[in-house]
């Protein structure tokens, strides 16, 4: 009993700690947003690395995202024979929910991942030891672009997702249930709402800031070689993608 | 072999930038398949080690069983939350909302959405693993005392995970349907003898829901493992190879599922 | 005995290795010596069939190597051990796993036979009672101690020591060469030692190949070398900078 208890304590104790340095980090990063000061090269290097490289993959995902969400939602429209709510459902679905929360898990693989094994390897290899000793402050040097970075263009990413999505689905009913795209689009334009857009966006800048803050937290506290670069790695998609459910579930609350 | 030579001509580069988004996810592929390829034969040809499937079992299951139920919890209740509003807002009543929504685990999100988040912790586990020990040389000093690595690392590590995505795709879909139930009472009132409604439910979902998580099962530790395989360099190979399994995986994952949601429709709906 | 035959190896555009060819007769120690990233590694990598060349041949014991498939290659290396740089130490096992392995794989010995083996060579290389622990608990030198025990266990014709004291203290290193040296005279294998310790290897080695940028430069004995009139070769054995 003793060893249940004290394995759920260490547990407990092992997540305060994580949580809290993501709570410094993010203060830190926060003490050098405003005013901004951060490196104006890096800050452009990293919005172009982070943009540029997901653009593929995110309009894959969006793609494909639509694609299911038209196939899915089709099979219980069909049931009912209601094919003029087909746009209504896939597109409520995807704008709200599954557009941001998949955008945001596959940002967090390509993007998050990425981060941490970056600044994991330079951790492991005395890099960030070696600006301190030149007087470059890591904070302003590394975390806050790459965290300018995220935030904006998961924000971005996930806006031309939505539409993205919406054209793999409108393309997806017509070719498999045979509805065409005037009457889903008549169907989204008719049932959705501004606010599901909104709604949908707010969500994706939110998990923007998670994934920027965990993934740089993970990053700077790498220890252990190449073995420890890949724990972190793995720690840090892991805890990222939580934080996009626990963070879906609080804002869906808070937003009806 | 030419020397190093001064920057190819722009014709070369033009070509090259509209090539490489191809040939690249294509050799890929390739590497993929070839690894996919060798697993299968070693799992035929040789005898398994049962007891290290067995110990990968439980790093896989065990240590992932609470971080799966967390997520498809809180996953269960913000689509009932959802739903139950959008229905309440268009069709005003909620009957059917139980019984749509198993479906909907079946035959989507309790696979896609175990997978995703075991692609997450598991595949970059292997590919970590594996990643750090090619850049020690270990891969290297296994081969020097003919232990094959695809039979030795990855086999085990291979069936393990295709069982345990089963296994795990089953108790998210318990989780999620009960943290479903729990909602739906919890916001909408709606009593969990209505909502506990199977009338919807066909063979097809079963189907579908197996031929997914096996799917799954079988591309993440394929993926997983070609990236550790694919890493050099030290640490920052470690950390690339990472990277690119839980990437692979995702999008793997996401198009399986595009697929199989339209092979299940044309199958067993129309 | 092993023959490397104009071999060639490509990075990229680049000559890693150039047209060389070396060869190492049976029951002598070869001592692989050049300036670091001159392709060392990567040649012993290469005779092991660990790496294939892309252009030239490797024989062993007069069997070509290149172009073999992997179960040949197995069979080939069941007469090899290396010594790697880096250790390369099974970190999921412990000292007793690592050093038993290439025995367990072999498979004709019974368990309580090999467990016997390791006690005796862990007795050899002075660090008796060691089985249980696991490698990220040990120093560097008692690390590369383990990796010879695993590397000469089987007993192997054909060895490859990859750097055996880098970054070891002198007293140590110097336990190093004499267990390099115990083993080719005990057993006559034949072996190829890179190291950058000119001073503490110029005793046990028969013949030196001195490699720069991919190229052999020299070839031949100690007394060979100590006449020789290459600038770039004594200039390295005397370890003197421009």
């Amino acid at each position: 009993m003793r060893r249940i208890l004290g394995m759920i304590g260490t547990a407990f104790m092992g997540a305060a700690h994580e949580v809290g340095g993501m709570l410094i980090l993010t203060g830190q990063v926060l003490r050098y947003l405003v005013p901004p000061r951060l490196d104006p090269m890096e800050t452009w290097r990293n919005l172009y690395k982070v943009g540029v490289k997901s653009f593929p993959i995110v309009v894959v995902t969006a793609l494909l995202v639509g694609a299911i969400m038209v196939i899915q939602t089709g099979q219980m429209v069909a049931e009912f024979d209601a094919f003029g709510l087909l746009g209504w459902g896939a597109g409520f679905a995807t704008l709200r929910e599954v557009g941001p929360v998949m955008i945001g898990l596959m940002f967090s693989g390509r993007v998050g991942a990425n981060n941490t094994a970056e600044l994991g390897t330079m951790k492991v290899t005395e890099q960030v030891d070696a600006l301190r000793a030149l007087a470059i402050n890591p904070i302003t040097y590394l975390i806050v672009p790459r965290f300018v970075a995220i935030v904006s263009m998961m924000f971005l990413l996930t806006v031309i997702g939505n539409l993205t999505a919406l054209l793999g689905g409108a393309a997806t009913a017509q070719a498999l249930l045979g509805v065409n795209p005037q009457l889903f689009y008549a169907s989204i334009a008719e049932y959705l709402e501004l606010a599901d857009l909104m709604n949908g966006l707010v969500k994706a800048w939110f998990f923007g800031v998670a994934i920027a803050v965990v993934s740089c937290y993970f990053g700077m506290s790498t220890t252990g070689g190449a073995v420890g670069v890949g724990r972190s790695v793995n720690n840090s998609v892991v805890a990222s993608a939580v934080s996009i459910f626990v963070i879906d579930y609080l804002l869906t609350w808070i937003m009806k | 072999m030419t020397e190093a030579s001064a920057r190819p001509r722009f014709g070369t580069r033009l070509l090259a930038a509209i090539g490489e988004p191809i040939v690249l996810p294509g050799r890929e592929v390739v590497a993929i398949a070839r690894v996919l390829w060798l697993t299968i034969y070693y799992a035929f040809a040789d005898r398994i080690r049962w007891r290290e499937v067995l110990r990968q079992c439980y790093e896989i299951g065990n240590r992932s069983v609470f971080f799966i139920s967390v997520v498809l919890g809180f996953l269960g209740m913000i689509l009932i939350y959802q739903s139950g509003f959008q229905a309440q807002r268009i069709v005003g009543d909620l009957q059917l909302l139980g019984a749509l929504y198993v479906q909907m685990l079946f035959r989507e999100f309790a696979p896609t959405i175990t997978a995703l988040m075991l692609a997450t912790r598991v595949g970059t586990g292997i590919a970590a693993e594996i990643g750090s020990m090619v850049v020690t040389e270990q891969v290297d000093a296994l081969r020097m005392s003919n232990a094959e690595p695809v039979q030795y690392l990855v086999v085990p590590r291979f069936i393990a995970t295709v069982l345990m995505t089963v296994v795990l795709s089953c108790v998210s879909l318990v989780v999620a349907y009960f943290a479903g139930m729990f909602a739906g009472a919890a916001f909408f009132d709606i009593n969990p003898r209505t909502f506990f409604n199977p009338t919807l439910l066909i063979w097809g979902d079963l189907y579908i829901f197996l031929m997914k998580s096996f799917a799954y099962g079988i591309a993440i530790p394929v993926i997983a493992a070609e990236a550790g395989l694919s890493a050099f360099g030290g640490s920052e190979g470690v950390g690339w190879a990472t990277t690119k399994s839980v990437v692979n995986a995702s999008l793997a994952i996401t198009f399986l599922d595009f697929l199989l949601s339209g092979v299940g429709y044309v199958f067993f709906f129309s | 005995m092993i023959e490397v035959r104009n071999v060639t190896k490509y990075y990229g555009a680049e000559r890693v290795l150039d047209d060389v060819s070396v060869t190492v007769r049976e029951g002598t120690q070869t001592g692989l010596i050049g300036p670091g990233g001159a392709g060392k590694t990567l040649l012993i990598k290469i005779m092991s069939g660990l790496v294939p060349p892309d252009e030239g041949q490797v024989f062993v014991d007069g069997v070509e190597i290149t172009g073999m498939n992997a179960i040949e290659l197995a069979k080939v290396r069941e007469k090899m051990g290396m010594l790697f740089q880096n250790y390369a130490l099974f970190d999921f096992m412990t000292v007793e796993d690592n050093i038993a392995f290439p025995l367990r794989q072999e498979g004709k010995l019974d368990e309580d036979v090999i467990k016997q083996k390791v006690a005796d060579i862990l007795e050899s290389v002075d660090l008796p009672g060691i089985q249980h622990q696991y490698p990220r608990e040990l120093s560097g030198g008692m690390k590369k101690r383990v990796t010879f025990a695993r590397a000469v266990i089987h007993d192997p014709p054909i060895l490859f020591y990859d750097d055996p004291t880098a970054g070891l203290d002198p007293v140590t290193s110097s336990k190093i060469f004499i267990l390099l040296e115990k083993r080719k005279v005990e057993s006559g294998a034949t072996s190829v030692v890179i190291t950058h310790d000119i001073l503490g290897v110029r005793d046990i080695i028969d013949e030196f190949v001195m490699i720069e940028k991919g190229q052999v430069l020299f070839r031949g004995s100690r007394a060979e070398i100590e006449a020789t009139d290459q600038q770039r070769v004594r200039q390295f054995w005397l370890g003197e900078a421009d």
